[in-house]
């Protein structure tokens, strides 16, 4: 590890810069729901359906991604199973998200059932109040301890929807690292080691294709009504007509967003990312890595790279 | 675990109820004060020290040994803590219970678990109106779980709305009647006509000796509720619980007297 600017203390750990700057983070509300299949294929068809369209809260309405697959040990009803977490501005924001993605996706999906996968929280989700009336009258439910799970007729069986689903206001929206390569190739795989090793940490969600964002944003635009628009200052091609934040041997600059139920686990995976990029991100090209932030004045939660990343 | 234990002096000429007594309620009392504790027998009260030899310390734990079919109301509205009855019990033992495990190592008189509302009950059987209201009383058993190893009597869960009751043996006639929810789970069988005027709830078992005329077949079903109901006992009740239920079984639905929303889950 070596200092390289006594202005802005970047450091250089494994032939990769770690620029002394942190990521910016929003309190968000989240939520998670176990979904089970008759296998773990149609497990996983389910929920990537019910995360779909779920990668900025901005136009999304939530943002959404799979936490983990379980196995049949570790689901209400002995069946394979994938958690699935959502996020939202708010609970009001969320609600509506949660449930329709599950009347939309999950009841729809063949074999499926849908159990809360947040216990323990004061704060709850009305999973059921709307997808029960899908029957129509024939809804029959189940009280299982202090757990209420709704039968709800459909052409191959039941479908079982827990009454309701757990939430969270202490969740964190938003972790993020950008990850500057001189190769796009190189920076790619760098960049997926470090959303394979996220997948790794619990309650934390990347929700953008593939864990990766290429197109970085700044708030607001020139154009009215644009809520977001291109993050010039990371913009290769804008280098020589912007204050651009890079060198000129950088090529390309991917982003790895974190969402998490805390901010504990957005600082795991951060930390686990950050591993993945410094442990082969020379070698494929990696040369820095940095955060993206508003000056610290809009997010609650800041998460500093440098305290971050493995000594 | 302390425990106090409270030995029957002697078989009672008539009935005692002991609804006044509870783990909770004794743990905070000194021995005087538990002997001097009233009970009721028939129409006058005694006092515990006239009735049982009690020793151990009070804590979470109240054991009553040499118990006899004349002692009621044993375990009415225990909250938590434990309560092992040594013998038999009379009727309205877990009367209105709310937490807490009641084991009776007997057998159970009438309207065992009336008006339950949660916790954990076992007997080693059960009569009449296990789980059942009080007459008047709008709803039976309203939660927790009964586990019976042998068998148990007619009409149990008579308007039961939420609950278990598990019965390693038999249910008696008429089992489930009034039922609006909650489930009945037998390893060896329904006696005749189970679900009279049921309205919701689920009766599981091998067989029904003969099915009430308003109860309609409707065919084999795998119903991912069964793997749920088996794997939430599992965990639950431990060895207590019964094996898993199999993944198909044939659903009767009745009783078409009334909204018809309950169902026989038949396993064999």
């Amino acid at each position: 590890m070596s200092e390289l600017s006594p202005v802005n203390k970047a450091i250089e750990i494994n032939g990769v810069v770690i620029d002394d700057t942190f990521a910016e983070a929003f309190g968000m509300s989240g939520s998670s729901l176990i979904i089970t299949a008759d296998s773990i294929k149609w497990a996983r068809i389910c929920a990537t359906v019910m995360t779909g369209f779920g990668t900025s809260v901005i136009g999304c309405g939530a943002e959404c991604g799979i936490d983990c697959e379980l196995s049949p040990n570790d689901t209400p009803d002995g069946r394979p199973g994938v958690r699935v977490l959502m996020f939202g501005f708010s609970p009001d924001a969320l609600t509506p998200q949660v449930k329709n993605r599950v009347g939309q996706c999950v009841l729809t999906s063949p074999g499926s059932a849908c159990y809360n996968g947040l216990l323990g929280t004061e704060q709850k989700i009305a999973l059921a109040s709307g997808v029960k009336f899908f029957g129509d009258g024939n809804q029959t439910s189940k009280k299982l301890g202090n757990r209420r799970f709704w039968r709800i007729p459909v052409m191959d069986g039941e479908f079982i929807c827990e009454d309701t689903v757990g939430l969270t206001t202490e969740a964190v929206g938003g972790g993020n690292m950008l990850i500057l390569g001189r190769e796009r190739k190189g920076l790619l795989e760098a960049t997926e080691a470090a959303v394979d090793a996220i997948a790794q940490v619990p309650d934390v969600i990347t929700p953008f294709p593939g864990g990766i964002v290429r197109s970085g944003s700044k708030v607001g635009a020139k154009y009215k009504g644009m809520f977001a628009s291109t993050n010039d200052a990371f913009a290769p091609t804008l280098r020589a007509i912007s204050k651009s934040e890079l060198s000129e041997d950088t090529i390309a600059v991917l982003e790895v967003v974190i969402d998490g139920l805390t901010s504990e686990a957005v600082s795991n995976a951060m930390r686990a990312g950050l591993k993945a990029v410094i442990d082969i991100g020379a070698s494929k090209g990696v040369t820095r890595i940095s955060a993206g932030n508003y000056g610290g004045k809009l997010g609650q939660h800041h998460y500093h790279l440098q305290k971050l990343v493995p000594q | 675990m302390s425990a106090l234990t409270l030995k029957l002096k002697a078989t009672p000429d008539q009935r005692l109820d002991l609804s006044a007594l509870s783990p909770a309620k004794v743990s905070a009392m000194s021995q005087g004060d538990i002997e001097r504790l009233s009970i009721g027998i028939g129409r006058r009260s005694v006092k515990l020290g006239d009735v049982f030899a009690i020793s151990g310390t009070p804590g979470d734990t109240l054991v009553i040994e040499g118990s006899t079919a004349r002692l009621d109301g044993i375990g009415t509205e225990l909250d938590q803590g434990t309560l092992i009855v040594e013998g038999d019990v009379g009727a309205y033992a877990a009367r209105r219970m709310k937490g807490g495990r009641l084991d009776i190592r007997g057998a159970a008189g009438a309207y065992l678990a009336s008006g339950l509302r949660g916790g954990i009950v076992t007997a080693k059987s059960a009569g009449d109106l296990a789980g059942a209201p009080k007459v008047g009383e709008r709803f039976g058993m309203l939660g927790g779980v009964v586990v019976i190893s042998g068998d148990v009597g007619e009409r149990a869960g008579d308007r039961m709305r939420r609950g278990t009751i598990i019965a390693k043996g038999r249910f008696g006639a008429s089992a489930g009647s009034r039922m609006m929810g909650g489930t009945l789970w037998t390893e060896q069988g329904f006696g005749a006509g189970p679900g009279p005027l049921m309205r919701r709830g689920t009766l599981i078992g091998p067989s029904v000796e003969r099915l009430l005329p308003t109860f309609n077949d409707a065919g084999l079903h795998d119903l991912n509720v069964l793997r749920l109901i088996s794997r939430y006992f599992a965990e639950t009740l431990g060895e207590l619980a019964p094996p898993a239920l199999p993944p198909k079984v044939r659903r009767i639905s009745g009783d078409l007297a009334t909204i018809g929303k309950g169902e026989i889950l038949l396993t064999a």
